[in-house]
């Protein structure tokens, strides 16, 4: 637990930094000349997708590895950036939309981008109705390694999909050298980050519970078997 | 081939509970386990283990010394279990088919019809499973698990439900199994029966073994007086 | 090899006797298409028709997913599972004789739902019968495959019924949209992309090869 803590207060002085910086500069940063101070949600929006996709090809790697390895600490990792994952992964279907209102006049379009990321949030919410309703938990780390695997396989595969169905470019084109205005690259920088730094936290926090949880989930058997 | 089967080291756990607790075990081919103990102790457990059904949590398993894929272990071993595995749609000579077939066993239908009549069967060969009665089912499957000529065949309280005449029958059969060579560990709350077929038995108590005195078993008294204080010591234990 | 033709001929010979899935997925289907017309009848001229072939393909997924869930109904009974966890094979024959059976049944379904909807919405597709079999069997394929892994895994969960289609479902996008686009194709232009049926392909394959692979670890206790 003293390692933990340490952890966590790494983590959080880390986050604490990085979203300082991060706040102030998108306060410092110009307001957009077409669109407004609206798109200073973006400097939510965009560094949050990193946490969703990140979210998802860890969860995807440590189900992986416990397959292969059977060691518990694998599983509570996938079970802890997924609930991390799909948090980000929210935050991005909130922004986006509050920002398509406001730019182009609708909350939602069948973009290749949107719809993707609906998608995967979609993959991340049945991987955890299939933790919660499997029984015994052992089963639950082996059922839901195997789908976070096959849930990742298809998100190439999603992204050739919708291609192929003209699900295209409405959405912004990404962020190339020198699309951005002068005094927005500092904000998006220090956004992706603090994503990160945010993840990280949330994670280590998330960690600790579910070591808390398998703790008390021992001394629960324990308890039991002494009773019995 | 030294041994039928031997495991170091077996443990199963499901989550925070530990099923079974590092157990260690050499069966000699021709040789009969009988494993006793209070219901929910795990014995049930020891023997899907042993089946190749569930993955040990920590420890080996190996099963006829040359076994040494999970595949090959399960060809190995013929399991009994609480339900008979049979599909209540097919006839009980199509399910010892399919068996047959799943075992990749040269002339699938000769195998089944001398498995049929191994355990005279030949009756109700063509009822549907689902049709068969208790005592029927039971030797059906006892049929299935033999067809494929296991090494090792695992019997989870096979007397269960079955008439005076029908429990005489399979003892008669486990004894002339055991005679051919083959090992059996079997899972029974009938220490009678135990008695009269074990060389060895270990009672299992929440998950942990103890062995008893390979003198219990001459008799179906000392050998129910054994258990009880094998079980009394291990659950007054901490 | 032989434990697939083994669970391959009893899932078939189980189904030819008592034939309930095939009947539940044929009647559900029609139904499915009664009321796709109801809902979304289709207009006079090429737009108001553009969504047809769409509309066949959620008559064939609900018919897919009906018979999916019902895949591994039948070795609940007497724990037949056990018995093909217990065969000394590699388990992913298994997958593969289990995925096969619900395979030719969704076929034959298809092929009836095609004939209804061809009644229902005023299609001729006698023309294009050949090429659509082929992209309704590559659909089937992609379904059927991790269809059946998920089965396996939903029939040991709580609200069985309901966890098949939530885990399904978001998978079965790129099957979905590379065979509506061919359909689309097919029936409105006569043609079939070779975009889609790469799509099918390649969706196909990686499923059946994942499945074939984690099948091993579903059917553990």
């Amino acid at each position: 637990m003293k390692r933990n803590t340490k952890l966590l207060r790494a983590t959080a002085g880390c986050l604490a930094a990085c979203a300082g910086l991060w706040a102030f500069f998108i306060w410092r940063a110009p307001i957009d000349s077409m669109q407004g101070p609206l798109q200073k949600i973006l400097y939510v929006h965009v560094p949050c997708v990193l946490g969703a996709y990140l979210g998802f090809a860890l969860t995807a790697a440590s189900g992986a590895l416990y397959l292969w390895r059977r060691d518990e600490r694998f599983d509570r990792l996938s079970a802890a950036s997924a609930e991390v994952g799909v948090l980000f992964c929210t935050l991005v279907l909130l922004t986006g939309p509050i920002w398509a209102k406001g730019t182009w006049g609708r909350w939602w379009t069948w973009d290749l981008r949107l719809t993707l990321t609906l998608l995967l949030y979609l993959v991340y919410v049945s991987y955890l109705l299939l933790r919660s309703f499997t029984e015994g938990s052992e089963r639950a780390a082996r059922f839901a390694a195997v789908y976070a695997i096959a849930g990742l396989t298809v998100i190439p595969l999603n992204y050739f999909a919708i291609d192929l169905a003209g699900g295209r470019t409405v959405h912004p084109e990404n962020l190339g050298r020198g699309s951005l205005g002068a005094g927005m690259g500092a904000p998006f920088a220090l956004g992706m980050l603090t994503a990160f730094a945010a993840f990280a936290h949330l994670l280590v926090r998330r960690l600790e519970v579910g070591a808390l949880r398998a703790a008390l989930d021992r001394a629960e058997a324990e308890a039991m078997r002494r009773e019995a | 081939m030294s041994f039928a089967l031997r495991t170091q080291g077996l443990e199963k756990r499901f989550g925070p509970l530990v099923a079974l607790h590092a157990l260690d075990l050499e069966l000699a081919p021709g040789s009969a386990l009988a494993v006793l103990g209070p219901n929910g102790a795990g014995k049930s457990t020891l023997l899907r283990l042993l089946a190749g059904l569930a993955r040990p949590s920590a420890g080996t398993l190996e099963v006829a010394a040359q076994a040494r894929t999970r595949a090959a272990q399960r060809r190995a071993v013929g399991l009994v279990g609480h339900a008979t595995f049979l599909t209540p749609t097919l006839t009980t000579r199509e399910n010892l088919l399919l068996a047959a077939r799943l075992y990749g066993l040269d002339s699938p239908a000769e195998r089944a019809a001398r498995a049929l009549a191994a355990e005279e069967l030949e009756a109700v060969a063509e009822r549907r499973a689902g049709a068969l009665s208790r005592g029927l089912a039971q030797r059906a499957a006892i049929a299935r698990a033999l067809l494929h000529d296991p090494k090792l065949v695992l019997l989870d309280e096979p007397w269960t439900g079955l008439d005076a005449r029908a429990a005489a029958r399979l003892s008669q059969r486990l004894l002339a199994e055991k005679r051919a060579g083959r090992a059996l560990v079997v899972v029974t709350h009938d220490l009678a029966r135990a008695a009269g077929l074990a060389d060895r038995a270990l009672v299992l108590v929440r998950g942990r073994a103890a062995w008893l005195d390979a003198a219990a078993l001459h008799d179906t008294a000392a050998l129910e007086a054994a258990a009880a204080r094998a079980v009394a010591r291990m659950e007054s234990e901490r | 090899m032989s434990a697939l033709y083994a669970v391959l001929w009893k899932d078939l010979v189980s189904e030819w006797r008592s034939r309930d899935r095939l009947v539940a997925m044929g009647v559900f289907s029609l139904l499915v298409v009664v009321v796709l017309y109801l809902a979304a009848p289709p207009g006079v001229g090429p737009e108001a028709r553009a969504h047809v072939p769409g509309l066949l393909w959620v008559a064939y997924l609900f018919a897919g997913v009906l018979g999916l869930n019902r895949a591994f109904a039948t070795e609940l009974e007497n724990e037949a599972l056990s018995l093909l966890a217990l065969a000394p094979v590699e388990r992913g024959f298994v997958f593969l004789g289990k995925a096969l059976a619900s395979f030719v049944l969704l076929l034959v379904v298809q092929l009836a739902t095609a004939i209804a909807f061809a009644l229902a919405f005023d299609l001729d597709l006698w023309p294009v019968a050949g090429r659509l079999a082929g992209v309704a069997a590559l659909g089937a394929a992609g379904l059927c495959s991790v269809g059946t892994l998920f089965s396996a895994m939903a029939v040991r969960t709580q609200y069985r019924e309901v966890m098949l289609p939530l885990l399904l479902l978001p998978l079965l996008v790129p099957v979905l949209l590379g065979a509506v686009r061919a359909t689309n194709a097919l029936l409105l232009e006569g043609t079939l992309p070779w975009p889609a049926l790469q799509l099918l392909l390649v969706t196909d394959g990686v499923f059946a090869i994942v499945s074939f692979l984690t099948f091993e670890v579903v059917l553990d206790e």
